[in-house]
C-alpha cells in the first residue's frame, strides 16, 4: 500500500501540465499554512483573553497571525486558483511556469522568515504584517510577479470572449501588489503616525475586499457553472460586483479611525462610500442564488460548491457588519473594540477559506486526478467553519459592543476615566463573551485541520479519477485543449 | 514506443508523459494501439477522436480563438483545433467531477477588451488611493491653538521604537478622541501627533499615561503586573520605554490643554461630539 501510495505521489508530480502541478502545489501549501495561521490565531485569542503568552504578546502573535493567513494561506491558495483558471480561460499557456514557481517558494520562503523576524523581535510591530522593512520590497516583488504572469497570458490568450472571472482574476492580481506598495510607503520611517496607522487599515481592508472576496469570488464563479453545469445567471450582476468590490475596497479600514485625529470628512466618506462593499457582496450572493435557482440540489453533494456557496453568503454578512460599523453612530460604540477584530477574524478565516475551498475542492480532482479522498472531512470543514467562525463574530462582535457600551455608560460618571479602575471594570464586562470566543476558535482551528487533511490525503492519497489534462497545440500558438483521460492503474 | 514517444513529444512540443497519457487515452478510445497513435502524432498526422462534443470536452469552456460558444450555438462543437491530439474523455469523477456531459459549455464568456478592464481596475485604485490614503494623511489646517506633537528625549524616541517593536500598539491606543467615553483621557488628539496611535483598544489608552501612573508603576506593568503579558527586556530597554511613556503627557504644560479646554475648542471648532 506505501508503494502505490508513494508510485502515486510520484505520478502527481511528475505527471499534468505545468500549471496543473503549479495550482496543486499552491493549494497544498496553503493548507499547511492555513493549519499555523488558525493555531496563531487561537493563541492570538488566548493572548486577547487571558493577558498574553510571554513574550509572545498578542502585539506579537497577531501580525503573525495575519501574515501566516493572509500571504501564507490566502494569496498563496488563491493564486492556485488563478494558476489553475487561468489556461482553461484564456486558451493560452500560462506565461512563464518558472515564475509561477519561483514566486511561490519566494512568497513561503519570505513568510518563514517573516514569521521568524517577528518571533524574535525584529518586526516593525505595524499592523497588520509586522515585517521588517528589509523583507517588504521582497515581498511587494512576490506580489507583482503573478500580476505580471497573468496580464502576459491574458495578452497571449487565444480566446477572445472574456468569461468573468477574468475579470475577477485581472482585477485581484493587479490590486494586490499596489495595494501593498501603498501600504509600504504609508509605513516609511518619514511618515508620520496619523499616516501609517491609515495605511495599516487601509492595507488591511484593501486586502479583504480586493483580493480575497474579489478573487475569491471570481474563482468561484467558474467552478459554480463547471459543477453544476448551469450557466451564470447574470453576467451583469457578476460586473457590479466586481466594480462594487473594488470601488468599497477600503472604506471600512479608515472607517475604524472614526473620531480620529484624520480630518472629519473621512468618516462621512467612509460611511457613505462603504455602502459599496455589502452591495458588491450581496449582488454576487443574488448571482451566486438566481444561478442554483432550481438547481440546488446539485450543490448538497459537492463540497466545493457548498463551501463556495456558504462563503458567499457569510461574505454578505460581514460586509453588512462591516459598513453598518462604518458609520459615526455605531463607531461611537464599536470603534477601537473586538467589534473589528471579530469582522477581520470573519474576513480571514470564515470568507476567505470558505472561498478557497470553493476553488480548491473543485480544482484538486481535476488537477491531480485524485478524487476527494474524504468528502466527510470537506463536510466537516464546511460545518466546523461555519459554527466556529460563526461563533467568533457572535461573541467577539458583541464583546465589542458591550466594550463600547461600558465605556460610555461609565462616562455618564463625572468622576469615571476610561483608564486604571474604570477601564478594567469595562474590560471585565466583555471577559465572558471573550471566553466564549476563545472556545468557537478552537471549533474553526478543527474545520482548518479538516480543510488541511482533505485537502493533502487527497493529494497524496485520494482515489484515481479521470484527470483534465491540458494539452498544448506543436507551435503553443493554437490554443489549449481540455481533454479528460483516466491514466491511473488504479481505475 | 520509447522512440516513437520522443518523436511525438517533439513534434508536439508536449512533456512526454502527457503525451504517454494521452495516447493511452485516444488509444482506448480509438480501438488503436498506442503505438500506432504515437507513430501518427509523431509524423504530424491526426487521429480520429470520439464525436465532438459528445464527451466531457464539451463541459470544458471553449478555448480555442475559433470556438464559439455552445450556449449561441450550440449545435457547434465546442473545441476546434486542427492538431494537437486530443484524448477522448473517461467518465467524470462521480462527487467532485462535472455534471453529465453532452451539454453545451455554461462558461459563455463576451467580448470584450481586458487591458481597458485593466486601466479601470488602475484608475479605480488611484482613485481608491488619493481619497482614501493620501486625502486623510495630508495635515488639515491647523487651527493655531496648540499641538499633539511631543518633543520626545533621545530615551523617548528610543522607547518608542521599542513601544513599536514589541506591537504595544496592537492593544494600546495613544489616541483620544472627542467622544464622552475617552473624557478624562487626555488632551483630544490632532493630527500633528507623533504617538503611536493604534486602532484597538484591547488595553487602556497610552497617550497621557505619564500624568496617570509613576514611572515604577509604569514599569511593573511593562514586566508583568496582573494581566498584563510581560515584556523580556534588557535594563535600558526598559528604561527607555518608560522615558517614552512617562513623557507621551499631552496635557504637560505648554503643550496641551485641558481636556476640558480642549473639549471646548474642539466643539467651537465644529468638531462632533456624540
Amino acid at each position: 500500500m506505501a508503494t502505490r501510495q508513494q508510485a502515486d505521489i510520484r505520478a502527481f508530480l511528475g505527471g499534468g501540465a505545468d500549471e496543473d502541478r503549479i495550482a496543486a502545489a499552491h493549494f497544498l501549501v496553503g493548507a499547511m499554512f492555513l493549519v499555523l495561521g488558525g493555531l496563531l490565531e487561537v493563541l492570538a485569542l488566548f493572548a486577547m483573553r487571558f493577558g498574553g503568552l510571554s513574550p509572545m504578546s498578542l502585539g506579537r502573535l497577531e501580525p503573525m497571525a495575519n501574515l501566516t493567513l493572509m500571504i501564507g494561506f490566502l494569496v498563496i491558495s488563491l493564486l492556485g486558483g488563478v494558476y489553475y483558471v487561468l489556461p482553461r480561460l484564456t486558451g493560452a499557456p500560462l506565461r512563464s511556469v518558472a515564475m509561477a514557481r519561483g514566486g511561490l517558494v519566494l512568497l513561503v520562503a519570505l513568510v518563514l522568515a517573516g514569521l521568524g523576524a517577528m518571533a524574535l523581535g525584529f518586526g516593525d510591530g505595524l499592523q497588520p504584517l509586522g515585517l521588517p522593512w528589509w523583507l517588504d520590497l521582497p515581498l511587494l516583488l512576490a506580489l507583482s510577479l503573478p500580476a505580471l504572469n497573468t496580464m502576459a497570458t491574458i495578452a497571449r490568450r487565444e480566446e477572445k470572449r472574456t468569461y468573468v472571472t477574468l475579470w475577477f482574476v485581472m482585477g485581484g492580481v493587479t490590486w494586490l501588489p499596489l495595494l501593498f506598495a501603498a501600504h509600504i510607503v504609508g509605513t516609511l520611517p518619514f511618515a508620520d503616525s496619523l499616516t501609517q496607522t491609515y495605511s495599516g487599515l487601509f492595507f488591511s481592508a484593501g486586502f479583504v475586499t480586493m483580493w480575497v472576496f474579489t478573487v475569491g469570488t471570481g474563482l468561484f464563479y467558474y467552478t459554480l457553472v463547471k459543477e453544476t453545469d448551469v450557466a451564470l445567471a447574470s453576467r451583469q450582476l457578476a460586473v457590479a460586483g466586481f466594480w462594487s468590490l473594488g470601488f468599497a475596497a477600503v472604506w471600512w479600514g479608515v472607517a475604524q479611525l472614526v473620531f480620529g485625529p484624520g480630518p472629519g470628512w473621512v468618516d462621512a466618506v467612509a460611511a457613505a462610500l462603504g455602502l459599496a462593499f455589502p452591495i458588491g457582496a450581496l449582488a454576487n450572493a443574488s448571482n451566486v442564488s438566481l444561478t442554483l435557482q432550481g438547481h440546488w440540489d446539485r450543490v448538497a453533494d459537492r463540497p466545493g460548491v457548498s463551501s463556495g456557496v456558504v462563503g458567499t453568503f457569510f461574505g454578505v454578512v460581514v460586509a453588512a457588519m462591516a459598513s453598518l460599523a462604518s458609520f459615526r453612530a455605531v463607531g461611537s460604540v464599536t470603534a477601537l473594540t473586538s467589534f473589528w477584530e471579530a469582522i477581520e477574524y470573519a474576513c480571514l478565516l470564515g470568507v476567505g477559506p470558505l472561498l478557497v475551498a470553493g476553488v480548491s475542492f473543485d480544482a484538486l480532482p481535476r488537477v491531480t486526478g485524485r478524487a476527494m479522498q474524504s468528502t466527510d472531512r470537506a463536510r466537516s470543514f464546511l460545518r466546523l467553519t461555519v459554527i466556529g467562525v460563526g461563533g467568533v463574530l457572535v461573541t467577539m462582535g458583541g464583546a465589542g459592543i458591550v466594550s463600547g457600551y461600558s465605556w460610555l455608560a461609565g462616562s455618564n460618571s463625572a468622576a469615571y476615566v476610561n483608564a486604571g479602575d474604570g477601564w478594567a471594570a469595562g474590560a471585565s464586562a466583555a471577559d465572558s463573551l471573550l471566553l466564549i470566543a476563545f472556545a468557537f476558535a478552537i471549533i474553526a482551528f478543527l474545520g482548518q485541520l479538516a480543510y488541511a487533511s482533505a485537502v493533502i490525503g487527497t493529494v497524496t492519497s485520494g482515489r484515481a479519477v479521470p484527470q483534465e489534462v491540458l494539452v498544448y497545440g506543436a507551435d503553443g500558438k493554437q490554443g489549449t485543449w481540455l481533454v479528460t483521460v483516466g491514466d491511473n492503474p488504479d481505475e | 514506443m520509447s522512440d516513437l514517444l520522443a518523436a511525438a513529444a517533439a513534434a508536439l512540443g508536449t512533456p512526454e508523459a502527457l503525451v504517454k497519457r494521452s495516447a493511452e487515452a485516444r488509444a482506448s478510445a480509438s480501438g488503436m494501439t498506442v503505438d500506432e497513435v504515437l507513430a501518427a502524432w509523431a509524423g504530424g498526422g491526426s487521429v480520429a477522436g470520439p464525436a465532438p462534443g459528445s464527451a466531457a470536452v464539451a463541459d470544458e469552456p471553449a478555448t480555442s480563438g475559433e470556438a464559439s460558444p455552445a450556449a449561441v450555438e450550440p449545435e457547434t462543437p465546442p473545441v476546434v483545433i486542427e492538431s494537437p491530439p486530443v484524448a477522448p474523455a473517461a467518465p467524470p469523477p462521480p462527487r467532485s467531477g462535472p455534471a453529465p456531459a453532452g451539454k453545451p459549455p455554461v462558461l459563455v464568456g463576451e467580448p470584450d477588451r481586458p487591458m481597458t478592464v485593466l486601466a479601470g481596475v488602475v484608475g479605480l485604485f488611484v482613485a481608491v488611493l488619493l481619497v482614501g490614503l493620501v486625502g486623510p494623511s495630508i495635515a488639515g489646517e491647523n487651527p493655531g491653538a496648540r499641538t499633539s506633537a511631543i518633543s520626545y528625549s533621545e530615551a523617548g524616541l528610543r522607547g518608542k521604537d521599542i513601544y513599536e517593536n514589541l506591537g504595544c500598539g496592537s492593544c494600546h491606543t495613544q489616541m483620544v478622541r472627542p467622544v464622552v467615553s475617552d473624557v478624562g483621557l487626555g488632551a483630544v488628539t490632532l493630527n500633528d501627533t507623533n504617538q503611536v496611535l493604534g486602532a484597538r483598544r484591547f488595553g487602556p489608552d497610552l497617550s497621557d499615561v505619564g500624568t496617570r501612573l509613576t514611572d515604577s508603576q509604569i514599569e511593573a506593568i511593562i514586566i508583568g503586573l496582573g494581566d498584563h503579558p510581560g515584556a523580556v527586556l534588557s535594563s535600558s530597554d526598559l528604561d527607555d520605554l518608560v522615558a517614552y511613556l512617562l513623557e507621551s503627557t499631552t496635557t504637560a504644560p505648554g503643550q496641551g490643554a485641558s481636556p476640558a479646554e480642549e473639549t471646548t475648542a474642539e466643539t467651537t471648532d465644529g468638531g462632533a461630539l456624540p
